[in-house]
C-alpha cells in the first residue's frame, strides 16, 4: 500500500508539468510536423503535399536570405556576446567598492522587456536625433563624424541595419554574465595564487589558466546562445527594422515564419520553414552534446 | 635570475622578519612578529588553527601585505615586491596543482612563463620530478593521480625553479597517516640534499618535532617560542608550548597542592608544576594516592588516567604489561628533575 501511495504522489505532482508540456510543447510540435507537409489556410481543411513545402522553401529567395541572415546573426553576435558576458564576468567578479552595482548594471538590459527594449533602440538609433549618431557626430561638422563620414544609417543601409540588430544583442548578455561569474568565482584560489608567485602576466594567467579552465562552459554556452539567437532576433527585427531595409536585409527565419503563417496565412509554408530551424537546433543540440561528452571523458 | 642569485649569495640570513604584521579584513592575525631563519635552515612554523601560521606563510610570500615591519629573503628587502618578484616557491596545501594540464606542463608552467626554452624546460622538469620520484607521471593530468602523487607534482614544480626559500603550507595534511609518515622521511631527505632554506607550516607536533631544524610555536599571532625541536621538548618556554606538543598533553598541577613533585625546593606562590606522562611513576613508597579511571592501551605502551587525592587529574605512560587495572587505587610519583615550574603568568620559572 505504501509504494503504490508513493506513486501516486509521484504522478500528482508530475501532473500539472506533463500537462503542460503535453499541451504547449509536444501537441504543437506534432502539430506543426504534420502541418509542414501540407497546404493549409485556416479556412479550407488541410491539403496533403508531401514534400512540397520543403522544394518551394529550397527555391524561394526571400527564404534563402532569411536563413542566411540568421546563420550570419548567430555566426557574429553569439560569438560576440559570450566575448561581452566573459569580460564583463572577469572585471566584475572581484570584491570591489563599485563591482555590485557594476554587476547590477550588467545584468539589468536583459530585465527590460523585449518590445520596450525594442522601442528604446528604435529612438537610440534615430539617424537625425538619436543619442548614438548624435555621439558619432561629436566633433565632425556638416553631420559627419570626426573622420570626415557619414555616420552608419542604422534602418535604412542593409549592412548597417545588419549591424544595428547585432549591436542591439550585445547589450542582454545578463544571464551568461551571471553563469560566467559564478563560474570564475568557483575556480580555486591557490591556482592563482600560485601563477602571482610564478611572475605570470595577466595576459599568461588569462591564456593559460582561466581560459582553458571555463572552455567547458564557454563552449557550452557558446551553442546555447547561437541556438537563441535564432529566436531573439524576432522581436528587434519586428520592432525595429520591419525586417528591412528592403528588400529583406534583416528578414530572418523567425520573422520571415511569421509573416507566412500570419500576414500570408500560409500555416502549411510557416510550419515547413519551423521544421527546419528546428533542424538547425538539434544539430547544434548534437554538437554540444559531443562537446559535453569529450569535456566528461577528459 | 643570475643577478639576483649572485646578489643573496653571502651567507648568514635565509629570512628575516621584523615587525612583520598583518590582517585579515581589519582584524589584526600577526602581532609584530620578528623572526629569523639561517640560510640553508629548515623552520617549522607550529601551532593551533588560527595561530596566524598560513598568514605568516602569505605575508612572506608577498600574496598578503604586510601592515608593519619589513620582509627580507636573503639579503632583499622584499617588502614592497610582488610575489612574482620575491623568489619563492609555495607547496600548497590543496596543492594548487592545474587540472587541465598534464604533471609535466605543471612542473613547467613557472618556467614557462618566465620565458624558459621548451627544451630547457622539459629538461629541468624531469630533473625535479627524479628528485621527488614523479618522473614516470610526467603524461598524467592531476585527475589520474592520487592524492601522493599529486604531492610530489607538486614538489616537483616548487623544486623546478630553484629558488631562495620554499614555503609549505601543511603539505602533507591531506595524505594518509602511513603516506605522511613516508614522505615526511622523503621531505627531510630532500632538504638536507638540497640545502634551500624552507618555511614548513603545520599543526602536526610530531612532524615538526621529525622534521625541524627549528621550531617557531605560533598562538594567536604571537611568537611563543622559537628553538630546536630538543628545546622545544626539553626547555617548553611556557605553559602553552608544553601543553601543545606532546602526546597526551603534558600534566599540569598547581603547587602548594597534595601533589609535590619529590625533591622540590620552594617556588613562588601560584606557580604551576608541569610533567609529561612519562615522568609518572608509580610506587609503593612516598607519593600520592590515586583512583585509576581509565586505561588506554596503545601497543607495548599503557596510558592510565589517575584521579588524585585533592582532586587533580595526571596521565601516566608505563609499560602495557606494567598497567593498574581500571578502578584500582594507586601511589604517583614524579621526580624533581622532570618537573617543569610555570610561573602564574604561564612563563618558564627557573627555580634554582
Amino acid at each position: 500500500m505504501r509504494p503504490d501511495r508513493g506513486r501516486r504522489q509521484l504522478a500528482l505532482m508530475l501532473a500539472p508539468y506533463l500537462l503542460g508540456l503535453t499541451v504547449l510543447v509536444l501537441a504543437p510540435f506534432a502539430v506543426t510536423l504534420a502541418l509542414a507537409f501540407t497546404d493549409y489556410d485556416l479556412i479550407r481543411p488541410p491539403r496533403w503535399t508531401g514534400a512540397g513545402n520543403f522544394t518551394a522553401l529550397a527555391a524561394d529567395p526571400v527564404f534563402r536570405t532569411a536563413l542566411l541572415n540568421s546563420l550570419l546573426f548567430a555566426a557574429v553576435a553569439a560569438p560576440l556576446r559570450l566575448l561581452i558576458a566573459l569580460g564583463l564576468a572577469l572585471l566584475l567578479h572581484r570584491r570591489a567598492p563599485v563591482a555590485g552595482p557594476a554587476r547590477t548594471a550588467a545584468v539589468l538590459p536583459t530585465a527590460i522587456p523585449e518590445i520596450a527594449y525594442g522601442l528604446l533602440w528604435l529612438w537610440l538609433l534615430n539617424p537625425l536625433h538619436g543619442p548614438v549618431n548624435q555621439i558619432l557626430r561629436i566633433g565632425g561638422g556638416n553631420g559627419l563624424t570626426v573622420f570626415g563620414r557619414t555616420p552608419p544609417q542604422w534602418l535604412t543601409d542593409p549592412a548597417d541595419a545588419r549591424a544595428a540588430i547585432i549591436l542591439m544583442s550585445l547589450f542582454t548578455v545578463g544571464e551568461m554574465f551571471v553563469i560566467l561569474l559564478a563560474v570564475r568565482r568557483s575556480l580555486p584560489t591557490a591556482v592563482y595564487e600560485l601563477a602571482a608567485l610564478e611572475d605570470a602576466t595577466s595576459w599568461d594567467v588569462l591564456r593559460r589558466i582561466t581560459w582553458p579552465l571555463m572552455a567547458p562552459v564557454l563552449g557550452l554556452l557558446l551553442i546555447r546562445d547561437a541556438i537563441g539567437s535564432l529566436q531573439f532576433s524576432f522581436v528587434p527585427a519586428l520592432v525595429v527594422t520591419d525586417g528591412g531595409p528592403p528588400p529583406y536585409a534583416t528578414t530572418y527565419v523567425p520573422l520571415f515564419t511569421y509573416r507566412a503563417a500570419f500576414e500570408y496565412l500560409r500555416y502549411g509554408y510557416a510550419a515547413a520553414a519551423t521544421v527546419i530551424m528546428l533542424a538547425l537546433t538539434v544539430a547544434a543540440v548534437a554538437v554540444q552534446w559531443r562537446l559535453l561528452r569529450s569535456f566528461r571523458g577528459r | 635570475m643570475a643577478e639576483l642569485a649572485s646578489e643573496s649569495v653571502s651567507p648568514g640570513t635565509g629570512l628575516r622578519l621584523t615587525g612583520v604584521s598583518a590582517a585579515y579584513r581589519r582584524e589584526q592575525v600577526l602581532h609584530e612578529l620578528d623572526l629569523d631563519v639561517a640560510r640553508g635552515e629548515l623552520l617549522v612554523v607550529l601551532g593551533p588553527s588560527g595561530a596566524g601560521k598560513s598568514t605568516l606563510l602569505r605575508v612572506v610570500a608577498g600574496l598578503q601585505p604586510a601592515t608593519t615591519g619589513r620582509v627580507v629573503i636573503g639579503d632583499r628587502d622584499v617588502t614592497a615586491l610582488r610575489p612574482g618578484r620575491r623568489n619563492v616557491s609555495m607547496v600548497f596545501q590543496s596543492y594548487a596543482l592545474f587540472p587541465h594540464l598534464t604533471a609535466l606542463d605543471n612542473i613547467t608552467f613557472g618556467l614557462e612563463v618566465r620565458d624558459t626554452p621548451r627544451a630547457a624546460a622539459r629538461d629541468r622538469a624531469t630533473a625535479a620530478a627524479t628528485a621527488v620520484g614523479c618522473a614516470h607521471l610526467l603524461g598524467r593530468r592531476p585527475g589520474q593521480l592520487s592524492g601522493g602523487e599529486r604531492q610530489r607534482v607538486a614538489l616537483a614544480r616548487a623544486l623546478v625553479r630553484e629558488p631562495d626559500l620554499f614555503l609549505l603550507d601543511e603539505p602533507l595534511s591531506n595524505l594518509d597517516l602511513e603516506l605522511r609518515t613516508e614522505t615526511r622521511g622523503e621531505l627531510k631527505a630532500l632538504h638536507s640534499r638540497l640545502g634551500v632554506t624552507t618555511v614548513h607550516v603545520t599543526h602536526d607536533q610530531t612532524e615538526a618535532l621529525v622534521l625541524a631544524d627549528r621550531i617557531a610555536v605560533l598562538r594567536d599571532g604571537r611568537l611563543e617560542q622559537l628553538g630546536t625541536p630538543d628545546e622545544i621538548w626539553r626547555t617548553p618556554a611556557t605553559l602553552f608550548v608544553a601543553r601543545f606538543v606532546g602526546s597526551p598533553a603534558m600534566n599540569v598541577v598547581p603547587s602548594g597542592g597534595p601533589f609535590t613533585p619529590a625533591g622540590a625546593p620552594a617556588v613562588p606562590a601560584g606557580s604551576r608544576f608541569g610533567f609529561r606522562s612519562e615522568a609518572v611513576r608509580l610506587t609503593t613508597g612516598d607519593g600520592t594516592d590515586g583512583t585509576v579511571e581509565r586505561v588506554d592501551v596503545v601497543g607495548e605502551d599503557a596510558y592510565a588516567y589517575l584521579r588524585l587525592a585533592g582532586g587533580d587529574r595526571i596521565v601516566a605512560r608505563m609499560p602495557a604489561a606494567a598497567r593498574p587495572a581500571a578502578g584500582a587505587t594507586v601511589r604517583a610519583t614524579v621526580g624533581w628533575a622532570d618537573t617543569h615550574v610555570f610561573g602564574a603568568d604561564g612563563r618558564r620559572v627557573t627555580v634554582a
